[in-house]
């Protein structure tokens, strides 16, 4: 009994280092936020630091162009993730429900899309999306985006209208709806949940995405925030108390939304991949 | 009002890819419900009258362009009257407009890529191949070239490759084996499980730039907590320095370890997550069983949870390999910065510098598909591995 004590007390012990470990950047980066002016570069390890402000929130809003960064990235997120979870949406369901010519070959067409390491293709998008005169603008990062996602999300959606019966729109049909309006009206509407999925991961892919951007943007107006943020840190001695304030006002949503979805997220890889 | 018109730009841009599958659609659908009517004959005239007008407004018309849009219109007419004729043609309307786009954004700069590894475009060829589309053919040279000329300023291609193998080997055996441990403990644990398992897959969860970012803060030699706490160590226990424990300039001495330790970080909780979901469907019958002929721990371990958690082990150390062997960003934000080192780089990280930072598009174009060659190999490789340890 006592043993198996001293075994539990040195687990939690354990994983209190572990959290210590994961969780010490982001209070050190909260810390480091809230530091007065003239004490954002010290070797102070204290967590709340002494004469504590929120200088550095203001100064990010005023002196740099924060806003429009995170209006930036806001509006070429949810344009991609829009487009590509209409378009999955569709295509996976054709892909769940029938058999057609040349479906294999599109199934493979999808794995093979997966096998090319993205950073491969960021040379051709550039040069085709430099072509087309889109550099530094919102529609050349919305194209660049737009489909890098799409693969998976037709994956993760056509393994949730798997499990729906097709029983439901057989029903439909015998009633006189068509074929597309039983789809509308009954799959869509039941797969909520995967779609969100499917339209959370093409969110998070696009709001976290650097290099394509970097090539892309270039002007400090049309930046997205991960640049902005690069190149406040870049000039670590001056900026590092705005870096800080800019990095917890984009972590604390985004950590926010994903422990409330994870446990979806976590079922609809499984969804996903176990029928495949 | 600067904001409502960028809106306004995607807004419209929204709605003309909206209004382009639209097209798309009434296209197919002409095709296919039409097919056997008299007058179809003009469908496939008027289509391509149609993609003759899109061509010429957006400034990509080409007599060879326009011969292949006409051959594939010819082709699609056949298939359609004597092939398809009107029957089950439903998923072909679903599945086409994400096909177009996958086709455009995804393969044709694949196919782009391998052309261009065979012609010679760089910064004083560029403005030409802009004007006119051409540039000179060169061979297999940029393939002889990856080998010879160093794919950075002084860094050769082995080199980079060597490091790949070190950064990708060393990362995944850390990511398993943190993981491993983590879900080990908190499958064992019932107090507080939840919230332990919420705050550690915080790397995970945070954005990665941030994450990074502020970790490569942390590493500076004077002001970062690393240095700090070394420091610290050291006047509370003088014998350390003894021993030869010192603070370290880690971002310029020791780069890629720097960069190892941050992904390090990052990695362990999704291989956590993978384990523990793997260690949960374990019944607990097995265990007591083995209690019962009085197993030890390891013999546990040994005999029951890794073979039975290496499904789902398998699947996630090959993605986790694929991912590390492609993981520019990790590295690339540590030392990306002008005048950033180039220690640390490996193949993937160095393409990107290759074709951004010292801007030669074909010689990089060359390395790429490469470097694809050699993800080829390494996952065929593996998955024969996998396959011959199954059986």
């Amino acid at each position: 009994m006592k043993k198996s004590k001293i075994k539990s007390i040195m687990l939690h012990l354990l994983l209190i280092i572990a959290v210590v470990i994961t969780t010490y950047p982001l209070i050190r980066i909260f810390s480091v936020s809230i530091r007065p002016g003239d004490r954002i570069i010290s070797t102070d390890l204290s967590i709340i630091p002494k004469g504590a402000t929120f200088i550095s929130y203001i100064k990010l809003f005023k002196e740099t162009y924060f806003i429009k960064w995170i209006f930036n990235s806001l509006i070429i997120t949810l344009s991609t993730s829009l487009i590509g979870v209409i378009l999955a949406s569709s295509a996976a369901y054709s892909f769940s429900r029938y058999k057609f010519f040349g479906k294999k070959i599109g199934l493979y067409i999808l794995l093979f899309t997966q096998m090319v390491p993205a950073g491969m293709l960021i040379l051709p998008l550039y040069l085709m999306i430099m072509k087309l005169n889109l550099i530094n603008t919102y529609l050349g990062m919305i194209i660049a985006y737009s489909v890098s996602s799409l693969p998976f999300s037709i994956w993760i959606l056509k393994g949730y209208y798997d499990t729906i019966p097709r029983s439901l729109e057989e029903a439909a049909m015998v009633d006189g709806a068509n074929e597309i309006y039983a789809f509308y009206k009954i799959i869509l509407p039941l797969s909520t949940p995967a779609l969100s999925i499917a339209f959370l991961f093409n969110f998070t892919m696009a709001w976290n995405e650097y290099l394509v951007a970097r090539v892309i943007l270039y002007n400090p107006k049309s930046y997205t925030w991960t640049l902005g943020l690069f190149e406040l840190q870049g000039q670590f001695i001056t900026q590092w108390g705005m870096f800080a304030a800019g990095s917890i006002i984009i972590t604390i949503p985004v950590l926010l939304i994903f422990l409330y979805s994870s446990k979806w997220l976590v079922s609809g890889l499984t969804l996903g991949s176990v029928k495949g | 009002m600067e904001y409502l018109t960028s809106f306004g730009e995607v807004l419209f841009f929204i709605i003309t890819v909206l209004i382009g599958v639209l097209f798309i659609e009434i296209y197919l659908y002409l095709h296919f419900k039409l097919y056997d009517k008299k007058f179809y004959f003009f469908i496939p005239l008027i289509s391509i009258f149609i993609f003759y007008l899109i061509l010429k407004s957006i400034n990509l018309y080409s007599t060879k362009t326009m011969f292949f849009i006409t051959l594939g219109e010819i082709l699609f007419s056949y298939l359609c009257v004597y092939r398809i004729k009107g029957k089950n043609y439903l998923p072909y309307m679903l599945v086409i407009p994400s096909f177009i786009g996958l086709a455009l954004l995804l393969v044709y700069p694949f196919v782009f890529e391998v052309y261009l590894s065979f012609h010679d475009l760089k910064l004083t060829t560029i403005l030409p191949w802009k004007e006119t589309g051409k540039i000179p053919f060169v061979g297999l040279k940029q393939y002889i070239n990856v080998f010879v000329l160093p794919p950075l300023s002084e860094t050769t291609f082995w080199q980079l490759l060597g490091r790949t193998f070190l950064w990708t080997f060393s990362n995944v055996f850390f990511h398993v084996l943190g993981g491993f441990i983590l879900a080990l403990i908190l499958s064992e644990i019932k107090m507080f499980k939840g919230i332990y398992r919420t705050l550690l897959v915080i790397p995970w969860a945070m954005p990665q730039v941030v994450a990074v970012l502020s970790l490569r803060g942390e590493f500076h030699s004077q002001y970062g907590f690393v240095n700090i706490v070394i420091k610290k160590l050291i006047s509370t226990f003088p014998f350390l320095e003894k021993v030869g424990v010192a603070p370290v300039n880690w971002l310029s001495d020791h780069p890629l370890l720097t960069c190892t330790l941050i992904n390090i970080w990052l990695g362990i909780p999704f291989m956590m997550v993978v384990i523990l979901g793997g260690l949960e469907s374990i019944s607990k019958s097995y265990y007591d069983a083995a209690s019962i002929d009085g197993a030890t721990y390891l013999q546990k371990l040994k005999y029951i949870t890794l073979p039975l958690i290496k499904p789902v082990l398998l699947p996630a150390v090959t993605l986790g390999t694929i991912w590390t062997f492609n993981n520019i960003n990790v590295i690339y934000l540590v030392t990306g910065q002008a005048g950033g080192t180039e220690k640390a780089d490996i193949l993937v990280s160095a393409l990107y510098k290759a074709a951004f930072v010292y801007n030669r598009y074909s010689y990089s174009a060359a390395f790429a598909m490469v470097i694809f060659l050699i993800l080829t190999i390494i996952t065929f490789l593996y998955s024969k591995i996998i396959k011959v340890e199954n059986t």
